[in-house]
Formats: structure tokens, C-alpha cells, sequence
């Protein structure tokens, strides 16, 4: 158990110095507060947004009227058929557009007498604006929830959920942030082995009879600590500048934290092939920078041309904004993300696989 | 790599053996065709200036460089083939003293320990007893980063040692010391002789003099001379020099004398006169008549200096 001995020293040498940890918990967060600030909390714009009651009953004239007019964030007009409205859309005049299907009162109703309910929206939105769109959604998804009192979404068949009226655009940006906060972990660590590198003190370890794995899962295993606590400092800053989960947290953990292996796997392969400091640290935001870019951590990937989509999806972190996003919107459940969580984990196993093999080929000196 | 043995027979009896051991960097050969021997319990000194070769000799003999040409045997093992295996049986205090800032010397060396294969009871009592052989009790818990550099070099020393090693080898131990941290390093290296096999580099003629059984004059990744230090000076036993101390030593007294004899060196008020077969009483009659005012004579000791100086043709500056 040698890595553990190893990662015990690198840990110590993290959380004893205090200001290479501020630095480390600090940027990353610095990031998150900023974006905060500038997408979150009190300007919450309005959405136009049109309605189709093909139920009309009592209570999906009350939905409509009483529940959805009185959502601040929407502006809710009423249409007569489904091709008006779709007209309306394209124009951009309105945002989406609700068809409340037959049946929608009478499943509300069930609901009402604690029946299971079976409760369909059909919501039609502009695919080139997703991130407003996902605001719609949720808040459209909650407004219903609340109205038929239901603890289960209403289109997408998840359990266990909170019922919040309030939807900020920090939804959707909050997810793409942390897997960001996430992609700094591979300069962070990088620069934990390579400094050790250039002050020799890794020379010192190498005439130990220690193997290379034990070394990359040393140095691992106490950035994975870090990892764990960036996540949930991320998470509930994300939730405090209004994130709503809608999903499963341990699921959204989940994949963060594979993400995060990722970095630090990348930052190993980094460390392994890096002499210096001056060499690591370039490198690495070279990969990260693009990296956040082409994974959609800021603008969504929809709007980028394909083959740039393509090229992000070679890489595990699209797949985890995707999957992040799906989960703390949509309450995808893990059935939903399981292929993005499996790529993202053969992704970090890939990387810890390459940094052992460099940095044995470089230990032969 | 070709599997290289030069004409030397391998002798599993020894601590170390090199055989034709040799690194380049690109055109510049750093190490070449070493061939040492070093016996079990003995301290051998590498002796020679800065960039003769004696790192990279050591970081070769710990397999953290790969030879470009020949190899060595460590404990009978070889560095290139059995690498894994010479690691468990060597301790390592580098030139640039490196610890663990952040910890304190305990888990500085607990760590070393552990990492050597030690189980961790063992680890902790030898950690603890080393740090108080080497003086660092008091500050056992602190954190390395704050220590001056005669404590952390002591540590380092420790760390080599810590895993109970056959080989230790020490690069440049007392670089950078004062006088007293150095004098006090020399005493605990002296202690661990013939306990320890011990390689040990310096660019201090007074350290391998003082502490090694054997020393080797490295000069351009070349042993120019190996022997002990009787040996090297036995060199140049026949070779003698006369100090003079004077007074009014004057420019003309001076090219008198310089040339009379051919090997003076003159320094302030003190002149040396080196050569075969000196007449102490002829030279302080010459310096006397050239007007000098001789306040002291004396014959000096062949020392290593000299003995370097010979064999290398140049000065070691230290
Ligand atoms: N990694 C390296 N790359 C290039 N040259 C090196 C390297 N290491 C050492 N050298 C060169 O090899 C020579 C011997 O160096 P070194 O073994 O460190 O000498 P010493 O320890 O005796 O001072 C020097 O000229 C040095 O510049
Ligand atoms: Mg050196």
C-alpha cells in the first residue's frame, strides 16, 4: 500500500500550504462567482411562450390561466391550433409553445385523489436556443408539478423530485461551470509532480523501489481528495446562485467526479512528459482552454458547427456537460447517462494508463 | 540496448563494480568508461571539480539514468537490468538536498521507509531514533521548510539511511555548509564507517582526506588517480616545497628568485619554492641576499593538493 503512503505525503503537502490550497480551491471558485454574478440571481428575463389547451377542461383551463400566466418568467398567450403557433415560433415571437393533450385534466384529477397519475406536455421549443429553452422547460416542468401536486416530472419518467417555481438561467450554465472548475484540475495536477520534478525531490522517490503506478496513484489518489471537495463546493455554490436539481445529486456527483478523473488523468500524462513547471503549465491550458470550448462549458455545443461538435465529442467532458446538464435539468435518470458516464470512465482509465506507461519510459532516464 | 561487458571479471563480493560505465549527453561525454571497485564497509570518495562527473556517476550507480555505455554492478546486481532490485538495497542523499517541505523530518523519513518496503512499526521507531542521532529531536514535528541548511542536509543524510541500505551514497554532503555544520557532518559520516558501504562525492580535498578509505580523482568524467590518500600522495613524496615568510619581498627580489628556481609561486608576503631534492639552506640564502627580510621558513608536507594538482595539472577550486 505504498501509493497510500504516498498519497497521505502529497496530501499534506497540499493542505499545509495554505495558500497553494486557497489558490487551488480559490480559482476554480473565483470562476464560479463570477459567472454567478453575471447569469444568475435577481435579473430574471421573460420568455414568451405559447399555449395550446386541446384538453379543455376545468383544470387545464386553471393550469393555463391561474398557474402559467402567473409564472413572472413567462409570458403566456393562448393559441387556437398547432400551426399558428408553430408559425409564431419560427418568427421568434414566442420562445415555445405548450400543447396540453386530451386527458391532461383528467390525469391532474387522479392525482388530486392519489391515484398515479400519467400526466403528458407536449412542449415545442427554438432547438437553437438551449439554454433558454431548458429554462422553459424546467419552469414549465415545475409550474405543472405544482399544480398536480405530483413528485414526478411530467414528460421525462424520473423519481424524486423538488417542486420550484423559480427557474434561473443558472440551470443551464451552472453544470457547463463546474465540468470548467473540473478541466482546471489538469494544470493543478500536473503542477503537483512536475514541481516535486524540478526540485529534485522526485529523483529522491525514483531510488526507492516504488513502481510507476504506485506513483501516478500517489499523486492521484490526493488530487482526487481535492477533486471531491471542489465538487461539492461547486455543487452547492451552483445551488446557491439558484441552481435547480432536478435530477438525482449523486448522479450528477457522479459524473462530475469521473470528470474529474479525466483532468487528473490528463495533468498525469502532462506531469509524466513535463521536466518543469515552465513546460507543464502551458501544456496543460492548451489542452484545458480548448477543451472547455469545444465541450460546451460556456456556449452551448449546439450552436457550434459540426464538426466542431464532432471534435468535442472525441472528448470526455462534452459528454459530461451533456450528461451534468440532462441530469440537473431534465432529472435524466442513470439509465439515460450510463453510456456518458462508461465513455467518460474508460476515458480516465485510458489516461491513467498512458501517464503509468510515460512516465515508466521516462524513469529509465 | 547491446549487451555490454568489458574484459573485467564481475566480483559478486563487491558493493560496486562499473564496467566501462560511460553517459553522454549528445557530444558531450560526461561520464567515461568508468572502472571502479568498491569493497563492502568501505568509504570511497570521488574527488574532483564541479561538472567532472561524479552526479551523473551517482545518479547512473542509482538507476535513474540510463548508461550509454557499459554498466555496473550494484550488490552483485546489475543498474540496468535488475534496477527494482538495487533500489531496495540503496539509500540516496542527493547533491541538491531535496525533502518534503512541508512535512517534518519523522514523516520525512517515515516516508522514505515506507516507500523502501519498511513496515510501518519499524518505520516509526527508526525514524524516530535517526532523528535523534542526527540532532533533530527538538524539532522532530516541524515542518522541514524553516530548517537552515546544515538541518536539512543532516535529514537528507538521515533519509539515505533510514531504510537501513547496503550502498549510501552521499553527493556533495557538506556543500554549502559553514565550517562547524561541516565538521560535524564529517564526524557522523565517520561514524558509519565500515558499517556502510559509502560513496561519496566532494569537491573538498580536506573531506576525502579527512573521511575516505579510498579516493578516486575524477577529471573530466575520467579517474585520473585512485588510491588511498597515502597512495595519491606517495605521488609526489618526492616532491617537496619551502615556504618563505619576508619581509620587503621586491619586484626585482621577486624576478630574482623566479628566476633562479622554476616553480615559485608567490602569494602577498609568502613565497613557495616547489621542486625534487630542495636545499632548504641554499634557497633562504638566495632569498636572503636578494635583500628579502625572512621573518620564517619552513619545508611543507606533500599535501593531496599537491598530489591533485600533479596528477590532474590543474587546481581543484573549492
Ligand atoms: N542532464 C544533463 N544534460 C546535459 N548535460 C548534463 C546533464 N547532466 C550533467 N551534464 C553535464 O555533464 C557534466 C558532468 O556533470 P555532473 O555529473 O553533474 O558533474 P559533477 O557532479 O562532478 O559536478 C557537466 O558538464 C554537466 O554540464
Ligand atoms: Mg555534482
Amino acid at each position: 500500500m505504498k501509493f497510500l503512503t504516498l498519497a497521505a505525503r502529497n496530501f499534506k503537502e497540499i493542505y499545509r500550504d495554505p495558500l497553494a490550497l486557497a489558490f487551488l480551491l480559490a480559482f476554480p471558485l473565483l470562476f464560479m462567482l463570477l459567472f454567478g454574478f453575471a447569469v444568475g440571481g435577481t435579473s430574471s428575463p421573460v420568455y414568451n411562450v405559447g399555449v395550446l389547451d386541446r384538453d379543455e377542461t376545468e383544470l387545464s383551463g386553471r393550469f393555463v390561466n391561474e398557474v402559467l400566466a402567473e409564472v413572472p418568467s413567462l409570458n403566456v398567450s393562448t393559441f387556437e391550433d398547432a400551426e399558428s403557433a408553430a408559425e409564431k415560433l419560427k418568427n421568434g415571437n414566442i420562445r415555445a409553445f405548450v400543447n396540453i393533450p386530451e386527458g391532461f385534466g383528467g390525469e391532474v384529477l387522479k392525482s388530486y385523489q392519489n391515484q398515479s397519475p400519467d400526466i403528458v406536455l407536449n412542449l415545442t421549443y427554438d432547438e437553437s436556443d438551449v439554454s433558454v429553452s431548458s429554462q422553459i422547460y424546467s419552469t414549465i416542468d415545475a409550474a405543472v408539478r405544482e399544480f398536480a401536486e405530483v413528485h414526478i416530472p411530467v414528460t421525462i419518467n424520473t423519481s424524486h423530485l423538488s417542486v420550484e417555481a423559480e427557474v434561473t438561467q443558472m440551470d443551464f450554465v451552472a453544470p457547463g461551470i463546474i465540468i470548467f472548475g473540473l478541466l482546471i484540475l489538469v494544470p493543478t495536477s500536473a503542477r503537483l509532480m512536475v514541481k516535486d520534478k524540478e526540485a529534485g525531490y522526485m529523483s529522491r522517490l525514483l531510488t526507492t523501489p516504488t513502481r510507476p503506478w504506485e506513483f501516478i496513484s500517489g499523486y492521484s489518489l490526493a488530487l482526487v481528495v481535492i477533486a471531491i471537495v471542489q465538487i461539492i463546493i461547486f455543487i452547492m455554490l451552483g445551488v446557491a446562485f439558484g441552481m435547480n436539481i432536478v435530477g438525482n445529486i449523486f448522479l450528477a456527483f457522479l459524473v462530475y467526479f469521473v470528470a474529474g478523473l479525466c483532468s487528473i488523468g490528463i495533468g498525469m500524462v502532462v506531469a509524466a512528459l513535463s521536466k518543469s513547471e515552465n513546460q507543464a503549465e502551458p501544456l496543460c491550458w492548451l489542452i484545458a482552454m480548448p477543451l472547455a470550448v469545444l465541450s460546451g462549458v460556456w456556449f452551448p455545443q449546439e450552436i457550434m458547427p459540426d464538426f466542431i461538435q464532432v471534435l468535442g465529442d472525441i472528448f470526455p467532458f462534452s459528454h459530461a456537460v451533456s450528461a451534468s446538464r440532462m441530469i440537473i435539468i431534465r432529472g435524466a435518470d442513470f439509465g439515460a447517462v450510463s453510456s456518458s458516464i462508461i465513455f467518460i470512465t474508460a476515458w480516465a482509465a485510458g489516461a491513467f494508463m498512458l501517464g503509468i506507461a510515460l512516465f515508466r519510459h521516462k524513469m529509465k532516464g | 540496448m547491446p549487451e555490454h561487458r568489458s574484459s573485467r571479471e564481475a566480483d559478486k563480493s563487491l558493493a560496486v563494480q562499473t564496467f566501462d560505465l560511460g553517459r553522454s549527453f549528445g557530444s558531450l561525454i560526461a561520464v567515461d568508461c568508468l572502472n571502479i571497485d568498491i569493497k563492502q564497509g568501505e568509504l570511497f570518495a570521488l574527488l574532483g571539480p564541479n561538472g567532472s562527473g561524479k552526479t551523473t556517476t551517482i545518479n547512473m550507480l542509482c538507476c535513474l539514468l540510463k548508461p550509454t555505455r557499459g554498466t555496473a554492478n550494484v550488490m552483485g546486481l546489475d543498474i540496468n537490468r535488475e534496477a527494482h532490485s538495487v533500489k531496495a538495497l540503496i539509500g540516496i542523499s542527493p547533491q541538491d538536498t531535496t525533502l518534503s517541505e512541508h512535512l517534518s523530518p519523522l514523516e520525512n523519513l517515515e516516508l522514505m521507509a515506507r516507500l523502501n518496503n519498511m513496515e510501518a512499526k519499524k518505520a516509526r521507531k527508526y525514524s524516530a531514533d535517526l532523528v535523534e542521532v542526527m540532532g533533530l529531536q527538538e524539532r522532530a514535528k516541524d515542518q522541514v521548510r524553516r530548517f537552515s541548511g546544515g538541518m536539512k542536509r543532516r535529514l537528507s543524510i538521515a533519509m539515505s539511511l533510514i531504510s537501513d541500505p547496503a550502498v549510501v551514497f552521499l553527493d556533495e554532503p557538506t556543500l554549502g555548509l559553514d565550517p562547524q555544520a561541516r565538521r560535524a557532518l564529517w564526524d557522523y559520516i565517520g561514524n558509519l564507517k565500515g558499517e556502510k558501504t559509502i560513496l561519496l562525492t566532494t569537491h573538498y580535498m580536506e573531506e576525502a582526506d579527512y573521511l575516505a578509505d579510498r579516493i578516486g580523482i575524477i577529471d573530466a568524467g575520467k579517474i585520473a588517480a585512485l588510491g588511498t590518500a597515502m597512495e595519491l600522495k606517495a605521488e609526489v613524496v618526492d616532491r617537496q616545497t619551502v615556504v618563505i615568510n619576508a619581509w620587503n619581498l621586491t619586484v626585482a627580489s621577486l624576478d630574482a628568485i623566479k628566476g633562479r628556481y622554476p616553480e615559485v609561486k608567490v602569494n602577498g608576503g609568502q613565497v613557495s619554492v616547489a621542486g625534487k631534492d630542495l636545499d632548504f639552506k641554499e634557497i633562504t640564502d638566495f632569498v636572503h641576499s636578494t635583500g628579502a627580510i625572512i621573518r620564517s621558513a619552513y619545508f611543507k608536507e606533500p599535501s593531496l593538493e599537491e598530489a591533485y594538482l600533479k596528477i590532474t595539472g590543474k587546481e581543484l577550486v573549492a
